[in-house]
């Protein structure tokens, strides 16, 4: 047998070792009622924001705990809170994903995704079409 | 019908649109001419030959035509013209022209074929035998990049979208009814303007620089694959080489580019933050990194050559599939990068399938011809080490690709995966390793011989250069440390490379300039590499909260700090003053001190001062922009997460902002931002014809003492009244604290009040919420991608003059 072929069968045990740890280590977009069942795991909602309830931030006493009331997918509402400062223009992303996980009644999230209509070269025209259009998306 | 509109441009339009089916047509000319010459076996001078000649020339024309007008349109501010009136306005600064060029999906590809025109000239003048099977590739490539402009509408499959179609025709605009009056131009005023996010001289020199860099990509690709089909297996390599090269330093510098520009100007937190988009541009830079080291093996021992086309066949396949992942928006979940879709993800994913069924099929058809029968390398042989560095590349590639694919994934085989959690830990936790064994190799390679080599003298050469990096690496673990052990392994392994290559630079090359190209190109990886390293894990929040209430291991993170204005905090080596904000244009600027404590009278010297800032778009949303003070060690980087903003606290006529609610018993006591007041007693029996109240009014008032900060007490008593069915209060108010209160409800069974409370604006003090981090070390990676560029272009010489000994 040539090195070449001992090397080659090393690069495909690596890469078997890639697949295997990134399908490992990916997360899961579930829902709340998901998440609460394993409140150890770490997990990805989908949701919006419910703009009707009030944000809870005073960064006079904590600029690092950020509370807001969030529906997820299947219409579960339950309140997060963020470890970090208020998102810039927080009111206006669409679509959020928080990723963390549930303590009690709570979602504790260790990162916020905010998915804002146009971020880049949207029309005000064209806002209210991509608020049904998935695909429109901007990243 | 019929309407005659006012003051349009049509003629530009018209001609920009004929340019535009031109390059398309000229271009399948183009390619099918080169296609016929190649074919038919002829000379240079043949007249298939000519025909091609021509119709590049007539593509190469429209190309540069479509371009300088729609540059033209830009610049006079045409707004009829849907792209201009998106991308450009009269307010921009004339040095952002070029921006908007490229702002949009339709730009950006005209300037990505522009540079592949620029490539084809050098091409036709210089390529020889070599101008008919490239450019037929080229050509081929070019057909579709001139599609994505052409803008035409077949039901619901569209073709392209085109850069010149009118603001009237738009489909966002075609339904408002001001549209359809003749002077509608005169109404339309100024167009929306280049995002203010992007009016950023980064944006003028990264997207060309990346482009010119996917550009160079197609050239050794369709050296190989033009090597394949006109069954000359072997001669392409030399030519392609400096070609090769030349795409790592343009494409690498322009992946640093968009690095250097995520960390001066927008919040990342740092150079590199493996979003989608940075990944789906390293990833073809990295293969065809691998691509060239394979060439060089060929070069020098005839091996490996079927692996050499495959990699700069995925190289150029993976610019495609880059494009794909950027301009489809599949990226939605998983990127912070925007790029709209414009309706043509069909046509990307048939462009990208299309040079992946045809590199496939050629190469089934001419394997036998390039795999060679090889003879085992020796261990201690270069090539045997650049092979194996090549498979690193290539794990490297494959797992970031792999992470960064998880969306289209998800796409393919209906799953939900998510990517990992801390994705930015999962990269460099397989990446750090991988980095740490490439700067191994960089280091080791060059001191074996090709064939063979006697291990004693690769030993021997090599004991200095790891003496020095050894005793180097611990010492900086006795007195500064990594906390990973992968982190002390990198240090030492590209600290290796650079002084390994330095010495191959003195002693084995003795200096000589033209075949100095690797070793610089490689001290200049090394050193990316350790600045990378030593800038990141090396990273100290400066701004770390330690004064809040620990909140448990759920909120680990305090990295955000409250700065009142005025007020001096401690963090790290300074003491940081918010001194106060002022607006410039659509900026609104925190002006923050860095001081350093002495023994003064006034205790403190100011060191730097920092001025970030938010920007207040109103398309995007506001924008926070780091202010960075780069040391020659260090930058000083200082970022506001969180400041007020004006219209969100909204005032009323006289000052106050909106009241907040407070339940409370008697007893209690709260403290506002200029004194604390207590609820003594209720008051049962409210003076009513003082209060001007009914007599039959129910009247309930609450006592309350306010002492300020100067003990100053003031009593006051705000009223809550039931007259009939209704609710009515009478508030009051401290006029010279700026304190309004309301008793608004009553719990009955808590035995609780609710007193809303206003208070003025200008009683509490201005403050921001910010980050401030130290890269150490940062200028490592900068100075490092300086030297990788400028030992790519020596290296780029060497071939080219090798090239010329040959003929």
């Amino acid at each position: 047998m040539k090195k070449i072929h001992i090397a080659l069968i090393v690069l495909i045990a690596i890469l078997l070792g890639v697949i295997i740890s990134t399908v490992s280590e990916s997360g899961t977009y579930v829902s709340f009622k998901t998440a609460a069942e394993k409140p150890d795991r770490t997990y990805h909602i989908i949701g919006k924001v419910n703009l009707q309830k009030e944000f809870i931030y005073n960064p006079e006493k904590d600029a690092n705990v950020f509370g807001f009331f969030m529906t997820d997918t299947i219409g579960t509402e339950k309140r997060v809170f963020y470890n970090g400062t208020k998102p810039q223009d927080f009111e206006k992303a669409e679509r959020i994903v928080v990723v963390g996980k549930m303590k009690g009644d709570d979602f504790i999230a260790s990162q916020v995704l905010m998915k804002c209509p146009s971020k880049y070269n949207k029309t005000e025209e064209s806002e209210s079409q991509e608020m049904t259009n998935e695909s429109q998306r901007p990243q | 019908m019929g309407i005659q509109y006012l003051n349009e441009h049509l003629m530009f339009g018209k001609i920009g649109n004929a340019f535009v089916v031109l390059s398309f047509t000229a271009a399948i000319v183009a390619m099918l001419s080169y296609a016929f010459q190649i074919y038919r076996n002829q000379e240079e001078s043949s007249s298939w030959n000519k025909l091609a000649r021509f119709s590049f020339f007539i593509h190469a024309c429209s190309v540069f035509g479509i371009i300088s007008l729609l540059f033209y349109l830009i610049q006079s501010h045409y707004f009829e013209y849907y792209y201009v009136w998106q991308h450009s306005s009269t307010s921009l600064p004339e040095k952002y022209m070029w921006a908007c060029l490229w702002e949009g999906q339709e730009g950006s590809f005209l300037i990505w074929t522009v540079w592949h025109v620029v490539l084809s000239i050098l091409l036709v003048w210089k390529g020889k035998k070599w101008e008919a099977p490239t450019m037929m590739f080229i050509m081929m490539i070019q057909v579709f990049l001139a599609s994505m402009l052409l803008g035409l509408q077949f039901g619901d499959i569209k073709i392209g979208s085109n850069p010149f179609i009118l603001l009237r025709n738009h489909p966002d605009f075609a339904n408002l009814p001001f549209i359809h009056l003749p002077d509608y131009l005169a109404k339309l005023k100024d167009g929306r303007g280049l995002n203010p996010l992007l009016q950023n001289y980064w944006m003028v020199i990264h997207p060309p620089t990346l482009f010119l860099g996917f550009a160079a990509t197609a050239i050794p690709f369709a050296f190989a694959m033009g090597g394949l089909v006109t069954r000359q297996y072997r001669e392409w390599v030399k030519p392609a080489l400096p070609w090769t090269f030349f795409g790592i330093a343009i494409f690498g510098i322009g992946i640093l580019m968009g690095g250097a520009w995520a960390y001066e100007a927008l919040s990342f937190g740092g150079f590199w933050a493996w979003d989608p988009v940075e990944n789906a541009s390293l990833v073809p830079w990295i293969t065809l990194v691998g691509g060239a080291h394979v060439m060089l093996i060929y070069k020098k021992n005839g091996t490996s050559l079927f692996t050499a086309v495959m990699l700069l066949a995925v190289s150029f396949i993976l610019v495609l599939y880059s494009t794909f992942l950027t301009r489809s928006g599949i990226l939605g979940e998983t990127s912070v990068h925007a790029f709209t879709n414009l309706g043509m993800t069909g046509q990307l994913l048939l462009y990208m399938l299309f040079f992946i069924v045809l590199t496939i099929v050629l190469l089934i058809i001419h394997r036998k011809a390039i795999s060679n029968p090889t003879e085992d390398e020796a261990l201690s042989s270069r090539e045997f080490w650049m092979f194996m560095g090549m498979l690193v590349l290539l794990i490297s590639a494959i797992q970031i690709t792999f992470t960064t694919s998880i969306p289209v994934i998800n796409k393919v085989f209906g799953l939900k995966m998510a990517p990992p959690v801390d994705v930015i830990d999962f990269y460099n936790s397989w990446q750090t390793p991988l980095a740490a064994i490439i700067a191994l190799l960089i280091a080791v390679s060059q001191f074996f011989k090709w064939k063979q080599s006697d291990w004693k003298v690769v030993a021997k050469k090599l004991a200095v250069s790891f003496s020095i990096s050894l005793i180097v690496t611990i010492v900086f673990e006795i007195y500064v440390g990594f906390s990973r052990v992968q982190h002390s392994i990198l240090f030492m392994t590209s600290l290796w490379a650079i002084v390994a290559n330095l010495d191959y630079l003195i002693r084995v090359l003795k200096g000589k300039f033209s075949f100095s190209g690797g070793s610089v190109a490689h001290i200049g990886i090394g050193l990316i590499l350790l600045g990378a390293l030593v800038s990141n894990a090396k990273k100290e929040i400066i701004s770390e909260n330690r004064l809040n209430v620990d909140l448990g291991k759920d909120f680990p993170n305090k990295e955000n700090i409250l700065l009142y204005q005025g007020d001096t905090l401690a963090m790290g080596e300074y003491y940081v003053t918010y001194k106060g904000k002022e607006k410039e244009g659509i900026n609104q600027y925190y002006e923050v001190e860095y001081l350093k404590a002495n023994h003064n009278a006034d205790g403190f010297t100011k060191e730097l001062s920092l001025k970030p800032f938010i920007q207040l778009n109103e398309r995007m949303g506001n924008v926070s922009e780091p202010a960075t003070r780069h040391f020659l060690h260090k930058d000083i980087y200082t970022h506001v997460t969180y400041a007020e903003m004006d219209n969100k606290n909204q005032v009323d006529e006289k000052g106050y902002k909106e009241p907040k609610k407070h339940l409370m018993a008697v007893g209690d006591t709260i403290v506002v931002s200029n004194s604390l007041f207590t609820l003594l007693e209720i008051d049962k029996e409210v003076d009513k014809k003082a209060n001007s109240l009914n007599e039959s009014d129910i009247a309930l008032g609450l006592k309350i003492k306010v002492t300020d900060i100067n003990k100053n007490n003031y009593l006051t008593e705000p009223i809550f009244v039931i007259r009939g069915n209704e609710k009515i209060t009478v508030p009051t108010e401290i006029e010279k604290l700026g304190l309004k209160f309301d008793f608004t409800s009553i719990d009955t069974q808590a035995n609780k009040f609710e007193l809303s409370l206003s208070e003025k604006k200008s009683n509490s003090r201005d403050f921001i919420i910010m980050k401030a981090l130290i890269f150490p070390g940062i200028n490592i990676l900068w100075i490092g991608c300086i030297l990788m560029f400028i030992g790519t272009w020596i290296a780029i010489r060497k071939q080219i003059s090798d090239l010329k000994r040959a003929s």
